[in-house]
């Protein structure tokens, strides 16, 4: 059997307890057989969910140190870059750096951005900026929200058309695949449901580009999950890998992947929590070493309808 | 399986040393790996090149603070291993000290990384504190020869003594890892194994580390049956081992040496070897 070999560099904080950034992304792209380079950009004892969290954080200089370590030994070869949420401009300038040199080494390396710009995670506005201007334009995957894809864009998403201009406008700006992870849209399913709306953009033999569009309802649920938004660009990652062309395939497979890791997340937290219970941010940190055969081998549990427009 | 390690080794960027090796055979095997990061380095200091930053011992306090705040300092297993810095060694103590207060059932595996082959490549003042302080809170220990020799301050002519005596020092499990007695020899109170394994011609980084963490996950699985443990425990190094001699010289070409990047072990590759190892070795009980 002929082994994979792709090379991801995940750029992402470390949690000691829990799964959010790296500690989100590498097991589940490891289970899947990419080799993850991983640099923390920070060391926190777990997530800022948590009523107490402490740790440290890594420079924009010390980060250079350590792509020069991995540059001096000639080993910055990369099929993948793979970065989620930063706080830091000048740490993010230094990202944008770097995916530019290792593209320069390496003209077909696909960029994940995972565009983390809500307030609701102490993300500082002075970010905006440095996400529109420098890393989307370098990005070839981005995974925004509704409110991040309003933002990046400045165009509001009130219809489907709407989140399909949007999505033309961010391929304009760079990224050749973009997928709204999640929208206020009605979905045809009802209010227990939400959607999310993929695109991607892909060159033609004779020249032309085409764009595949996908619909997905996504089943909503009833607790505030951290960590879910790095699973989800990496898992993206990972499955347009195995679907290059074919982003209804991808998405179904990383929402089945997010959707059974959810839920075998909440039916353990419940367990924990016990009945009428709020579970707290300890008991609802994902089942990921749990779900490592969801993980590997998905079952797909929802259809994307590819959008004929 | 509901189990938590809390594992304190380095981090690299590329490659399996340290937390890197342990973590992902670990969770493969359905453990929940807590690890704090001692350093931060581009590639293991194998390579021509090493470039990155270390933590300090307050700030190990500081990431263990973290987790207590938050009441979530409750462990099955710590780990740990090389380690340079005699203050950050001893705030490890403290911190299992403290997590066996809270769990008194916890298992310390520790891998008192000093040298080898009659050299030292750590400070010499590490080994004070790990004769001293960290081998009586140790439940299994991992040494080689040399370094069970550096702990007992004797030279080890007898695997029994050496073992005998590393035993009333703390540890109840004892497993020898090399020695020029050409098999590592494993103790477990009143139970004693030897297991021969073919020597490797090759050098690789992070062996150590893996053996560690999946002598952990084994002697969970075979708690009273050492041999079992170290039967699968040696059998997954065969397999990563020759996964990775083979991917090497294929990299370096015909009759080429192969580098220190291309000799990283094949962890990920090895994933249906660590979930279930075909055993290739036979401990004798002695």
């Amino acid at each position: 059997m002929h082994e994979m070999e792709c090379r991801v560099l995940s750029i992402q904080s470390h949690v000691v307890r829990g799964y959010v950034g790296n500690k989100s992304a590498s097991f589940p792209l490891q289970v899947l057989g990419f080799e993850v380079d991983s640099i923390n950009s920070v060391q926190f004892s777990n997530h800022t969910g948590y009523s107490h969290w402490k740790g440290q954080v890594l420079t924009a200089d010390e980060l250079h140190v350590l792509y020069e370590g991995i540059k001096l030994n000639n080993v910055h070869h990369y099929d993948y870059v793979l970065t989620g949420y930063t706080r830091d401009t000048s740490f993010l300038e230094m990202v944008v750096d770097i995916v530019q040199e290792l593209k320069r080494a390496n003209p077909n390396l696909v960029y994940g951005v995972y565009p983390s710009l809500s307030p609701l995670c102490y993300v500082p506005e002075n970010l905006h900026p440095v996400y529109k201007n420098k890393v989307v334009p370098v990005a070839d995957i981005i995974t925004p929200n509704q409110f991040e894809a309003e933002l990046l864009t400045g165009k509001n998403i009130s219809t489907e058309k709407d989140a399909v201009e949007v999505m033309d406008l961010l391929h304009k700006m760079g990224p050749d695949t973009v997928v709204i992870t999640s929208s206020d849209l009605p979905s045809r399913l009802g209010d227990r449901f939400l959607v999310s709306l993929g695109s991607q953009r892909t060159l033609m033999p004779d020249g032309t580009k085409s764009t595949q569009r996908v619909r997905m309802e996504i089943p909503k649920v009833d607790a505030v999950f951290v960590g879910t938004g790095d699973l989800f660009a990496a898992m993206l990652l990972a499955w347009t890998h195995h679907y290059p062309n074919d982003l209804k395939t991808a998405c179904e497979k990383t929402f089945s992947v997010m959707h059974h890791v959810i839920k075998r997340t909440i039916s353990y937290a419940h367990e924990l929590a016990g009945p009428g219970r709020k579970p707290s941010p300890p008991q609802l940190e994902l089942r990921m070493v749990q779900s490592k055969a969801d993980i590997e081998d998905p079952a797909i549990v929802m259809e994307a309808t590819v959008l004929t427009l | 399986m509901e189990c938590r390690v809390l594992s304190i080794q380095s981090h690299v960027v590329r490659g399996y040393v340290g937390n890197k090796s342990a973590t992902f055979p670990l969770q493969v095997l359905g453990f929940e790996v807590d690890s704090i990061n001692s350093v931060q380095f581009s590639n293991h200091t194998g390579y021509t090149h090493w470039k990155g930053q270390v933590l300090t011992a307050e700030e190990l306090n500081v990431l263990y603070e973290g987790i207590k705040l938050n009441n979530v300092n409750h462990y099955d297993y710590i780990l740990t291993g090389y380690t340079r810095d005699t203050s950050f060694l001893e705030t490890v103590v403290d911190i299992v000290q403290e997590l066996k207060r809270l769990n008194p059932k916890l298992v310390y595996v520790c891998d008192p990384v000093m040298g080898d082959q009659g050299s030292m490549y750590v400070p010499e003042n590490i080994l004070p504190v790990y004769r001293d302080q960290v081998v009586a809170v140790a439940d299994i220990l991992t040494p080689n020869q040399f370094e069970a020799e550096l702990l007992t301050g004797r030279t080890i002519s007898t695997e029994k003594d050496a073992l005998d005596l590393l035993h009333q020092m703390g540890p109840d499990t004892v497993v020898l890892t090399s020695t020029d007695l050409t098999s590592p020899h494993g103790d477990q109170f009143l139970a004693r194994i030897r297991i021969e394994m073919p020597k490797v011609d090759a050098v690789f980084v992070g062996t150590g580390d893996l053996f560690t963490a999946m002598l952990l996950a084994w002697s969970h699985h075979h708690p009273n049956d050492l041999k079992a443990a170290c039967e699968k425990t040696v059998s997954v190094l065969h397999h990563v081992i020759k996964r990775t001699i083979t991917y090497a010289n294929e990299m370096a070409g015909p009759g080429k040496r192969p580098n220190p990047a291309q000799l990283e072990l094949r962890m990920v590759q090895s994933k249906k070897d660590i979930e279930d190892p075909d055993i290739v070795v036979e401990a004798t009980i002695l």
